[in-house]
């Protein structure tokens, strides 16, 4: 870089450091304008004085600690990720429906493509999947343990924080591209980022993208110490190991899974980032081999699938007695299968490896505990059921979208099952059917559980009620279009179709006109969904405004005898709410 | 940045400093693998003042000075440490040269790296001397 290119930045960097100093001394400097009664200014009432605990506007959000806040960026973050993505992937799908490049070819053909799958994937996992269960955990497990605040809770924010820069910057090769003129574009690494071509793809763009993905690896790193201490220590005398909720157990061992995944994800990339930027030989051929990313990948990566996995299980376990009007069947077997599930899920990254020509005696080993896990995975479905049955349940739209998750990951379940067995995999691995499988879960399960536990938990947020109909078109659609679109791509793999082709019927990828019209049937699913997804987004903002007041038991829990903590919180919240005349931490506004 | 009561004093649930610690470990990050100094001089400086503050703000530390300076020293060895990987004998003129070649034609990335960290350390060290004058002389 020339000198004067470096002034002009070193100015700019003064410029903006000046800017932060003047808005943080403003910030620091409020006090000295507005009268404060009391010295130290916290706990407010006794004095007869009230706190104000957070000021107004976007200053509030910029700058709460407050960990329901925290909570509504994180979901508010994670909607506009799940909209990047989706969009992503309605483009890949229109592409699709037709063998030949066409759809995409003005944008860039097979690179755009490309790059639109790599962003799929990748801004599902961590920027959609991540956040919205860390949206949901940081709004309710302070109130489920009965905690203040989470143990930290300007790292909290800081952890936030992280993340839409970090999603700015994986993003960043699709608004570079026009900009720079094609000289950064986007990464096209795939989620998996598989080395050798992660270095071969010089394209600043991927750099950029690993630094993001970087990022958020630290801010969900910064998140799971943050809920380790808070669940251990700050919870409240009357909450013990034997009454933690379910959610909290899985909140938990997530957590513990994060610690030991995540930091090593976040090795391994800045590894991938010395090999493309500095020389080093960590996965090149004639270095440490593209194999052992792959293992370093994996190592982090499937126990990622449970990290995702985990809470969604917890919030179905939490809701489904909710409305069958039973007690969790087997509570104590769906605590230790979530434990079980945590410490096995770091033995079965090499059934992500089984054609890579590894050594046959490994592979078995891998196949065994990857057979093993689905054992406590199905003691939950089993409890699931067993909770449901001969219960009085009640149809709501979480217990519907709790039911839909049994089902989904039944079959998701099983096609985890079949694939972890080696000669299945032989077969099937890296085609549709691997593909189907996952998102059977990752869609048909986690996603549903977040808006399973998203429709339970809107009338403490909002202080209000969606519209029930329109819930429950959102399931219906969501439920038809998961089935068809998945089912579809389970049967494309049946058929030899090859995943993260832009075309078929060439370079390998076969054509027929089964395999054309089972595309255009995974399209028409994939719009089911998108047009649910827009009825879902539309109700929850009309209903924020809108809708019925929700009252303190909207769900009638205490008249089913299942009363809950964080339910309990809501109605005294409104109580106090209406003898103190409004209390500024309702959120109804 | 002082260490009088602020934002965190009168809104128990506000602090200013996360979003600042979350903004400067983005720039410091983009600016040492691109290796543009000023992005990551700025950047890691944004990165440990706003954590001094943030951790005298909630109360474990009284001031955030002594914890400001000790970051930066704590860079400056990181700094130190990358630089030097590139020098073959540790011999003082050995390490010199390295500083340097940094900046000679072409330019050694790694060094100007170690050396943009170098640099950062130090300006935190100096903010950390200074900062105490500018925090008691009143507004
Ligand atoms: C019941 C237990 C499960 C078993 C036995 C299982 C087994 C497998 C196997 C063997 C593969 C490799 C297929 C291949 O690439 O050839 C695979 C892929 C995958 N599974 Fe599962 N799975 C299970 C549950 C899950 C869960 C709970 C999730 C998600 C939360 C998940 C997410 C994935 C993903 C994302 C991939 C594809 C990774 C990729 O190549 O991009 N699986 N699974
Ligand atoms: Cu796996």
């Amino acid at each position: 870089m020339d000198l004067s290119a470096q002034l002009a930045l070193t100015v700019l960097m003064g410029v903006f450091l000046a800017a932060v100093a003047m808005a943080l001394s403003r910030l620091e400097d409020w006090r000295t304008y507005t009268p404060l009664t009391s010295g130290g200014g916290v706990a407010g009432g006794e004095s007869g004085y009230i706190t104000r605990e957070k000021p107004l506007g976007l200053t509030r959000w910029l700058t709460t600690v407050d960990h329901k806040d925290i909570g509504i960026l994180y979901g508010i973050f994670a909607v506009i990720s799940f909209a990047w993505g989706g969009l992503a992937v309605l483009l890949i799908r229109t592409e699709l429906m037709t063998p030949a490049m066409d759809v995409l070819e003005g944008l860039g053909g097979e690179a755009f493509y490309n790059g639109l799958m790599t962003s799929h994937g990748i801004t599902m996992l961590f920027l959609f999947g991540t956040p919205v269960i860390a949206s949901l955990s940081n709004y309710f497990i302070p109130l489920l343990i009965g905690a203040d605040d989470m143990a930290f809770p300007r790292i909290n924010a800081i952890a936030f924080w992280l993340l839409p820069p970090a999603a700015l910057l994986i993003w960043a090769g699709f608004f570079l591209d026009p900009m720079t003129g094609g000289a950064i574009e986007s990464a096209q690494t795939s989620w998996t980022m598989y080395a050798p071509l992660s270095i071969m793809q010089t394209n600043p763009g991927v750099d950029l993208f690993l630094l993001g993905l970087h990022l958020s690896g630290v801010s969900a790193t910064l998140g799971a110490i943050n809920f380790l201490v808070t669940i251990f220590s700050e919870r409240n005398e009357e909450v013990n190991w034997a009454n933690l909720d379910i959610f909290s157990w899985t909140i938990l061992t997530q957590s513990a899974l994060i610690l030991f995944a995540f930091p090593l994800l976040g090795s391994a990339i800045l590894m991938l980032l010395l090999d493309r930027n500095f020389a080093t030989t960590f996965f090149t051929v004639e270095g440490g081999s593209p194999i052992l990313w792959q293992h370093l990948f994996w190592f982090f990566g499937h126990p990622e699938v449970y990290i995702l996995v985990l809470p969604p299980m917890g919030v179905i376990s939490l809701i489904i007695p909710k409305f069958s009007g039973r007690k969790l069947f087997g509570f104590k077997f769906v605590v230790y299968s979530t434990l079980a599930i945590g410490v096995l899920s770091f033995g079965v990254w090499a059934h992500h490896m089984f054609t890579t020509g590894i050594d046959p005696r490994i592979r078995l080993s891998f196949m065994a505990v990857s057979l093993a896990i689905a054992i406590p995975s199905a003691v939950k479905t089993f409890n699931w059921i067993t909770t449901m049955w001969n219960g009085d349940i009640r149809l709501t739209a979480p217990m519907l979208f709790c039911v839909g998750f049994v089902s989904n990951f039944i079959i998701g379940g099983v096609t985890g099952v079949f694939l972890s067995s080696i000669p299945v995999d032989q077969l099937l691995h890296d085609t549709y059917y691997v593909v189907g499988h996952f998102h059977y879960i990752v869609m048909g399960a986690i996603a549903f559980a977040g808006f399973a536990a998203m429709y339970y938990w809107y009338p403490i947020v909002s202080g209000r009620m969606y519209q029930k109909t329109l819930a429950r078109w959102h399931f219906w659609t969501w439920m038809i279009g998961s089935n068809i679109t998945f089912f579809a791509m389970l049967l494309l793999g049946y058929d030899g179709m090859p995943r993260r082709y832009a075309t078929y019927g060439d370079q390998g990828a076969p054509f027929s006109v089964l395999i054309q019209n089972l595309h255009i049937i995974a399209s028409v699913g994939a719009f089911i969904m998108a047009i649910g997804t827009i009825i879902w987004l539309y109700n929850f903002v009309v209903s924020w405004y809108e809708g019925p007041a929700a009252g303190p038991d909207p769900w009638d829990l205490r008249e089913y005898g299942m009363e809950s903590r964080e339910f309990e919180w809501h109605a005294d919240r409104l109580e106090t709410a209406l003898t103190d005349g409004g209390s500024d931490d309702q959120s109804d506004d | 940045m002082d260490a009088q009561p602020g934002l965190d004093d009168q809104y128990r649930r506000s602090s200013s400093w996360p979003l600042f610690v979350a903004l400067g470990l983005v720039i410091s990050e983009l600016g040492v693998l691109f290796g543009v100094i000023p992005i990551s001089v700025g950047g890691l400086v944004l990165f440990i003042g706003a954590i001094a503050a943030a951790v005298s703000e909630a109360g474990y530390t009284d001031r955030p000075w002594r914890l400001l300076a000790g970051l930066g020293g704590l860079l400056v060895g990181v700094g130190v440490l990358i630089a030097v990987t590139q020098a073959s004998a540790l011999a003082p003129a050995a390490v010199i040269g390295v500083f340097a070649k940094g900046f000679a034609q072409p330019p050694n990335g790694v060094v100007v790296r170690g050396i943009s960290i170098i640099v950062a350390g130090i300006a935190g060290i100096v903010l950390a001397l200074v900062g105490p004058q500018l925090a008691t002389t009143p507004r």
